[in-house]
């Protein structure tokens, strides 16, 4: 695909360890289309979030990525740090698990809204400023004005990720990486703050990378799904379609695991058996092959190839029959 | 179902000996200061006179190995070597004493305030905070001209002085304990306030004490040594670093050897404990950089 | 802002109204008058000198007297140095400590500093080994060893600079000031050291990152400010620092400053002079508490709003 937006070809992430060597991700590739909303789901150590940092270049410092990650025809990976930054916070933006800590305390908001576009825009304090109380006002930062002379401790938890994704946004990024934004919020608030997300960017037209657990967010809001497991991709495909026929067993464990409002007759939730494999070596075969209720024994000692299913699904299961 | 043991097993406290035993710096401090005290301790027992003998063939004898006297004699013909071990003896049996002393007083302090938070605890700080607002030394030294000076008063005025970091952050840790699931199961299980403080909350608060209990003693001791340094302290006839170091100043012009001896080993002692202090909060405190 | 600046202040003058009373129930309550040494002088005569210096009165009214005396900055006249007041005691040794004290402080602040924030940004690096040496001797030598050495290498060997006293200007303070800035020197590079990499770890210094703000921008905008916090709320703490050291410095360097003042009429028992010095030294701390919070709660805003 040429016209894709972002394209990652064997991702892989490694953390040196004191136990020794981790693998967090492990050879992920997959496509990004302008404009899209991607949603990559997995339990926590699925190594999803990962993914976002090693675009970013904010990995942990004993963390090693390798493979490829094409953005507007640039290996975001092999830049050097004074061309990332011109990548970060200007046509590629991150938005952050817990909005809590963030933000820097000791600024006002409005300055660090402002800051980005007087870096990367050259605009003057007071043109920086004025676009900064705008975008505010997108996020429906009540009385925007006064708001951006306060500092984020003056603010609630969904407002500070209202700020953060206005701060993200501001730029009119061309891709917007969202690492699970509203899992550190009120339940109440989680859905209102990414309906507000989706249609700022759908207005800017930036496509957004959203990490995530939560499949009910994945269902209202994205176009297309990655299920991570154990660092590897198990499932890929349009939403709807995934959903109503999720083909890999551990795409459907997680759906028999999530409650769904228009199934009242099922009295009890699934759960999937056993618990995340948390790093060390790699397995040979399936990472999922020892919480796996259906494996055979070439899941134990060879690694499923990721396969087209359909003409735009692919599946890496031994169980799942190749498309036509 | 509300867990009742406490969230701290005995293999959390192996995983951090083990941690602090590898650390390479710590270990060899320990040795080194296990030496020193026991030279310190022992040492003067293998001379056949003490620290108080004046020598009279002997004075201001220089370094020589062959005599009787290693390390030569100061001004009234008294074993040099003998007076610092003894005066090894004193400096660390105020620092270890006093550290615990104090230690533990700002540990139950601290517990109590933080356990019992409201207005008990609000009063309580306040006292410390207006303990902490005198300048330290001060204190010390009116604390020891009061107690009429010599070395009790002095290891009172010490002690006096610095239970005050120990109990604020016990109270810190006490207060966050006070609202954990394991207490509330102890207060609901009908203990009393008495007991919860003496079996849960200062038991939990172990690790903060070692931690910073190790930061007291090198401080324990380098007030005693200071204090007689200036004459308040510890006096003649009887040896201390801090009074050693004093006569070796008078001296430095013509013969270092009085103040290098006592001022090395006060320094190599500060050294172990600094390095000790360290690794215990390295081994114990891992989060803490 | 306001509550908050009204807050401190009280909080300071109870800890100074504690002082003084603490003070001075010590001073009387401790054996040993300030003439039971001299031994020669006669019934008679103690009794005109305890009538002079109101010690034959009831204590509480002796605390009445002092109390009433301080008002009126007045502390009394010294019972060793009988021509001279604790004020004019306090005048004459005064700017020895200050300029010492101040310009220890001065350096122990931007090479603590320095040394902190170069060993952060090269963890593990020889710079960082260097820092760390240094702030380890400085840490455990104290300065009435180091002190002493000094004057071995530096005067009586080098003759650089003069052993102590006063008499050369300048000259004679060099010694005292790069002694008593030494531990100065370790405490705030650690401090610095450790504030900067637990900073560096913050996330919104990862935000800063994400924004492609540059690290040099980062760096001063964004983590300084979080990392020089602690740094700047131990400069309270560390006037009480400076006092302890001064007063040992002015011992080992024969200075005339009030530390030495201070430990003279300690021994002594001139009460007035001790009382006196304690007092200022005490309100130097409390003040200097006072000024640090000020400046945290400029920088902080957090610690505004707390009050």
């Amino acid at each position: 695909m040429t016209d894709s937006l972002l394209s990652l070809r064997d991702l892989s992430v490694n953390f040196r360890l004191p136990a020794g060597e981790m693998t967090a991700v492990d050879r992920v590739s997959f496509d990004v289309a302008p404009g899209e909303v991607l949603g990559i789901v997995g339990e926590s150590g699925s190594g999803k979030s990962q993914i976002l940092f090693s675009l970013m270049g904010l990995l942990a410092s004993n963390g090693r990525v390798s493979g490829r990650a094409e953005f507007q025809g640039q290996n975001l990976l092999a830049l050097s740090p004074a061309a990332l930054d011109r990548v970060r916070g200007v046509t590629l933006s991150m938005i952050f698990q817990d909005p809590m800590t963030s933000l820097n305390p000791y600024m006002r908001v409005g300055d660090q809204l402002a800051e980005g576009l007087r870096v990367h825009r050259g605009l003057s304090k007071a043109e920086a400023w004025k676009a900064a109380v705008a975008m505010l006002d997108r996020v429906r930062i009540p009385d925007a004005a006064n708001r951006a002379r306060r500092y984020p401790h003056e603010f609630s938890g969904g407002m500070r990720q209202r700020v953060m994704i206005a701060m993200a946004l501001l730029v009119r990024p061309a891709l917007l990486l969202a690492d699970e934004p509203t899992t550190a919020l009120d339940v109440t608030i989680q859905a209102q703050v990414l309906d507000l997300m989706a249609e700022l960017g759908r207005e800017i037209g930036s496509a957004i990378v959203l990490v995530t657990h939560d499949l009910g967010v994945v269902a209202r809001l994205c176009d297309r799904v990655i299920v991570l497991y154990g660092g590897r991709v198990m499932e890929e495909g349009p939403a709807e379609a995934m959903f109503d026929a999720p083909a890999h067993p551990y795409a459907q464990g997680l759906l028999a695991a999530t409650p769904r409002l228009d199934d009242v007759l099922t009295p009890r939730l699934g759960t999937i058996p056993g618990t995340p494999r948390s790093g060390g070596a790699m397995l040979p075969g399936c990472p999922f092959a020892p919480r796996c209720t259906v494996k055979i024994a070439a899941c134990e000692t060879t690694q499923p190839p990721l396969a087209a299913i359909a003409p735009d699904r692919r599946a890496a299961c031994h169980l799942t029959k190749a498309a036509p | 179902m509300v867990e009742i043991a406490p969230p701290k097993s005995l293999s959390t406290f192996q995983l951090q000996l083990r941690r602090f035993r590898s650390n390479r710096l710590a270990m060899l401090s320990v040795a080194v200061l296990a030496l020193i005290t026991l030279a310190c301790f022992f040492g003067p027992f293998f001379f056949p006179f003490t620290g108080e003998d004046a020598d009279f063939d002997y004075i201001n004898a220089p370094i020589d190995f062959g005599s009787a006297h290693w390390f030569g004699t100061d001004d009234f013909g008294r074993d040099l070597l003998v007076r610092v071990l003894e005066g090894g003896r004193v400096s660390l049996t105020i620092g270890f004493l006093g550290a615990a002393t104090a230690g533990f007083i700002g540990v139950l302090y601290g517990a109590v305030a933080g356990y019992a938070g409201g207005r008990a605890d609000r009063m309580m700080m306040r006292a410390v905070e207006v303990l902490y607002g005198f300048p330290y030394v001060i204190l010390v030294i009116l604390l020891s001209l009061l107690f009429g000076g010599g070395n009790v008063a002095l290891f009172a005025a010490i002690v006096f002085t610095l239970w005050l970091t120990p109990a604020v952050i016990v109270r810190a840790q006490a207060q966050s304990l006070a609202r954990r699931e394991f207490v509330e199961a102890a207060r609901a299980g009908g203990m009393t306030a008495r007991q919860i403080v003496l079996e849960h909350i200062v038991p939990n608060c172990i690790s903060v004490v070692i931690v910073y209990g190790s930061l007291l003693v090198p401080e324990v001791i380098l007030s005693e040594s200071f204090l007689s340094f200036l004459g308040i302290g510890i006096k003649e006839p009887q040896a201390s670093w801090g009074n050693l170091i004093q006569t070796g100043t008078a001296a430095m012009g013509t013969d270092l050897r009085l103040l290098l001896l006592p001022g090395t080993l006060l320094a190599l002692v500060l050294f172990c404990l600094n390095f000790i202090a360290d690794g215990l909060r390295d081994a114990f405190d891992p989060n803490d950089r | 802002m306001l509550r908050f600046v009204g807050k401190r202040v009280w909080e300071g003058a109870l800890t100074l109204a504690a002082l003084v009373t603490l003070t001075f129930f010590v001073m009387r309550l401790a054996p040993g008058g300030p003439f039971s040494r001299n031994r020669k002088i006669s019934p008679e005569i103690l009794e005109h000198i305890k009538a002079t210096f109101h010690l034959d009165e009831p204590v509480w009214q002796q605390f009445g007297r002092y109390v009433w005396g301080l008002m009126h900055f007045d502390f009394g006249p010294s019972t060793r140095f009988r021509d001279y007041s604790v004020g004019d005691l306090i005048a004459s040794g005064l700017p020895y400590s200050l300029t010492i004290g101040f310009w220890a402080v001065v350096i122990a602040s931007m090479v603590g500093i320095a040394l902190g924030i170069a060993g952060a940004l090269r963890r593990n690096t020889p710079t960082d080994y260097l820092a760390g040496v240094v702030g380890v001797i400085g840490i455990a030598v104290p300065i009435f060893v180091i002190g002493p050495l000094f004057q071995v290498i530096f005067a009586l060997k080098l003759n650089w600079l003069p052993v102590g006293g006063s008499d050369q200007g300048w000259r004679s303070l060099v010694l005292p000031i790069v002694v008593l800035s030494l531990p100065n020197i370790a405490y705030i590079s650690r401090l610095t050291r450790g504030s900067m990499i637990e900073t560096m770890r913050e996330n919104y210094v990862r935000t800063a990152r994400a924004k492609g703000i540059g690290p040099r921008r980062t760096l001063i905008v964004h983590t300084l400010k979080g990392a020089l916090l602690p740094v700047i709320a131990y400069l309270g703490p560390a006037t009480a620092g400076i006092i302890t050291g001064s007063i040992l410095i002015e011992t080992v360097f024969a200075v005339p400053g009030i530390g030495r003042h201070f430990v003279d009429a300690a021994l002594n028992r001139d009460y007035p002079l001790v009382m006196g010095i304690t007092l200022l030294y005490g309100g130097l701390l409390i003040l200097f508490n006072i000024l640090t919070d000020l400046v945290r709660g400029w920088l902080d805003p957090r610690v505004r709003s707390d009050g």
